[in-house]
């Protein structure tokens, strides 16, 4: 029985309020460990009654970091309403539009989030790891992140009117097509974006070795891993189906249309948090614990599509057998996936079809079903809804990226408190390493809280030595 | 590279919070074709810091919550400040240290401020909020009228000879 609790609340440098509890034995050593969601979002509920096609802007607005992946997801699910297939030219202008917000999520991964841990060490001055200890340590990695996160969302802003919740993304397609003034502009930044890219991925390969003990424990443990490839097997972000690899890399299910997602994918809850916790149905739960995000795509695509992308890659896979295992990687996953998005939109936007002035099909509500997939910078994230004869919702469900690694981040906090955690001695450098663990897969965790039925709930309560007098449990 | 940056920040659904962005919609029907680059924002981030290095003055409107409700305050900023440890209290004077530091450069920089009566959960602004745009951003015009013209002045001076003097526009506190 734990007999003592240590609490990290909140978690710092993440998207959204989490909390992490790690419980001791009598010896001092960690027993158990959660990372607690705190935070409850209502928007299944409140898009109720509501016409589909308001539902890509209602839905953007779960997120300010990722509002571009939910337009989409939701606007899929809504085309799947209006039963049309939108012009292809809508189809490639989302996809570009998806592809900026990688690059922009990703760059404010790495940067802002995460590369403190790399430059000023995770054991370093916690007043200064953070993004202005980045500004003073090394101030040109500091403007490389400001203008690739820039480069991002001046793309969206471009395409999309604004950079957060624009509502260019609409049910049958975009609301407007893109002028060729629009096009040269994006293809005249991406050369500089690509360079950022490149050499902040040299970079990072040439100090990943000195993290060795974090690739060991960040969540490193097999597991599945999920989400969506074109139909040719190559990493793809906006169409595709659904595949998934065990952790040797052997294909488990593939060429899955995302419309049968319920056959792969079951919800489960737990007391102690709001994030619920999807897992792969046929392996039960938990034991079918996946992993989605950028290590899963690449740990699931044959190649990336692109040139300089398929060369890193290659290096990448490299690293294990396998399917690469620890999370720790998902850093060096989202460089390669910045540089992939860059050649991808350039590759996209030489298309002539791009500039075609069709893009939107008009219907009214033709099925009162519809399933939305796509993949969010974190991972795969499905909408799907059901709505009356007036096209009114009656039901939404909605499994975000950061919620499907809810088990692998929780198995991953206590795999790092194991490691490191000493309850006889703490340093900040050791809860440092359980909040790294959980940024390594860097969650939005306003996105994901979405609820399942009804919440499960576990009450205690406590008296004044820490015992529990009462307890209830619900769910 | 817009020469003038105005940066309205705030809450829009938040009361008074977010008269910066009533103020910059006026502007920018005010201002337009005038080199000026208006954004808007919940918060400052160092991100902010890359638009900044390429502007030579920067304007930014904001609430605040001390004086009398209404009152139009305009003070001159400089770059100051160390770092803060959490983005939430990242301000003008650290945006423009940011600006130096990474850039080598930082512009001019002068805050307007509105003293809030409220910021309840609407998107309205109190009346005596609502009263004090029009003069702020009468302010803000005048300001960029007299930068425009300080500027016009530097370039013909400095093709005249080597003594011309940079110019300062009108910068006086309206309580």
């Amino acid at each position: 029985m734990a007999t003592q609790r240590i609490e990290i609340n909140p978690v710092s440098r993440i998207e959204g309020h989490g909390k992490i509890t790690i419980y001791l034995n009598e010896q001092g050593q960690v027993q158990d460990a959660h990372f607690h969601v705190t935070q409850l979002r209502g928007f299944e509920k409140l898009c109720e009654g509501r016409p589909f096609y308001e539902m890509p802007s209602l839905m953007a607005r779960i997120c300010g970091i990722c509002p571009v992946s939910h337009l989409i997801a939701s606007a899929k699910a809504c085309d799947s309403i209006l039963a049309t297939r939108i012009p292809t030219a809508a189809a490639k202008l989302r996809s570009v539009l998806n592809l900026a917000q990688i690059v922009q999520s990703h760059a404010l991964s790495f940067f802002h989030l995460s590369s403190p841990d790399f430059l000023l060490g995770m054991d370093g001055d916690p007043a200064k790891r953070n993004i202005f200890g980045i500004l003073e340590k090394n101030p040109s990695m500091a403007r490389d992140g400001i203008r690739l996160r820039q480069i991002g969302q001046q793309i969206i802003e471009w395409m999309a009117g604004k950079r957060i919740h624009p509502a260019w993304v609409v049910p049958g397609g975009v609301s407007e097509p893109l002028t060729p003034e629009c096009r040269d502009r994006i293809l005249a930044v991406l050369p500089e974006a690509g360079e950022i890219a490149q050499r902040t991925l040299d970079w990072f390969k040439s100090v990943i070795d000195q993290f060795r003990a974090e690739i060991r424990t960040f969540a490193n443990f097999p597991s599945l891993f999920l989400g969506l490839v074109s139909q040719n097997g190559e990493l793809e972000h906006y169409n595709g189906v659904l595949r998934v690899v065990d952790s040797r890399g052997n294909i488990v299910a593939d060429r899955i249309d995302v419309l049968q997602y319920q056959d792969l994918i079951g919800e489960a809850v737990e007391p102690w948090s709001y994030l619920k916790s999807p897992y792969y149905k046929p392996r039960g739960y938990p034991e079918g614990i996946y992993r989605v995000g950028p290590l899963a795509r690449l740990n699931i695509a044959d190649r990336c599509g692109t040139p300089r992308a398929d060369q890193e890659w290659a290096e990448f896979r490299e690293l294990e057998r396998g399917a690469i295992l620890s999370s720790f990687y998902n850093h060096y996953a989202r460089l390669i996936e910045i540089l992939y998005g860059i050649e991808r939109m350039e590759q996209l936007l030489k298309e002539p079809e791009v500039l075609s002035r069709n893009v939107r099909a008009f219907a009214g509500a033709n099925n009162l079903e519809g399933i939305g997939v796509a993949e969010a910078p974190r991972g795969t994230l499905i909408h799907h809804y059901k709505v009356d004869e007036n096209g009114l919702i009656t039901w939404a469900n909605l499994i975000i990226a950061s919620g499907h690694n809810n088990l692998a981040m929780n198995r991953g906090v206590l795999q790092v408190a194991k490691h490191f955690v000493n309850g006889a001695k703490l340093s900040e450098g050791m809860l440092n390493r359980v909040e790294a663990v959980v940024r390594a897969f860097d969650p939005c965790l306003s996105c994901s809280t979405h609820a399942l039925g009804q919440m499960a709930l576990h009450l205690q309560l406590v008296g004044p030595d820490g015992s529990v007098l009462d307890e209830l449990r619900r769910g | 590279m817009a020469r003038i940056l105005i940066i309205g920040i705030g809450n829009p659904l938040r009361g008074d919070d977010g008269l910066a962005w009533h103020a910059t919609r006026l502007l920018e029907q005010e201002l337009k074709g005038q080199d000026v680059e208006i954004l808007t924002c919940h918060q400052l981030t160092p991100d902010l810091a890359e638009a900044a290095s390429r502007s030579e003055l920067l304007v930014l409107i904001d609430a605040c919550a001390e004086g009398a409700p209404g009152s139009l305050a305009i003070k001159p900023v400089a770059p100051a400040g160390s770092f803060p440890g959490f983005t939430h209290d990242y301000n003008l004077e650290t945006l423009l240290k940011t600006s130096q530091s990474l850039y080598g450069c930082c512009p001019r920089a002068v805050v307007f401020t509105i003293t809030a009566e409220s910021f309840p959960y609407s998107s309205e602004l109190s009346s005596c909020v609502a009263a004090a745009i029009p003069p702020l951003v009468a302010r803000v015009r005048a300001l960029v009228s007299g930068f425009h013209k300080d500027s016009a002045g530097r370039h013909e001076s400095a093709e005249e000879g080597p003594l011309s003097r940079p110019g300062r526009a009108d910068l006086t506190t309206v309580n």
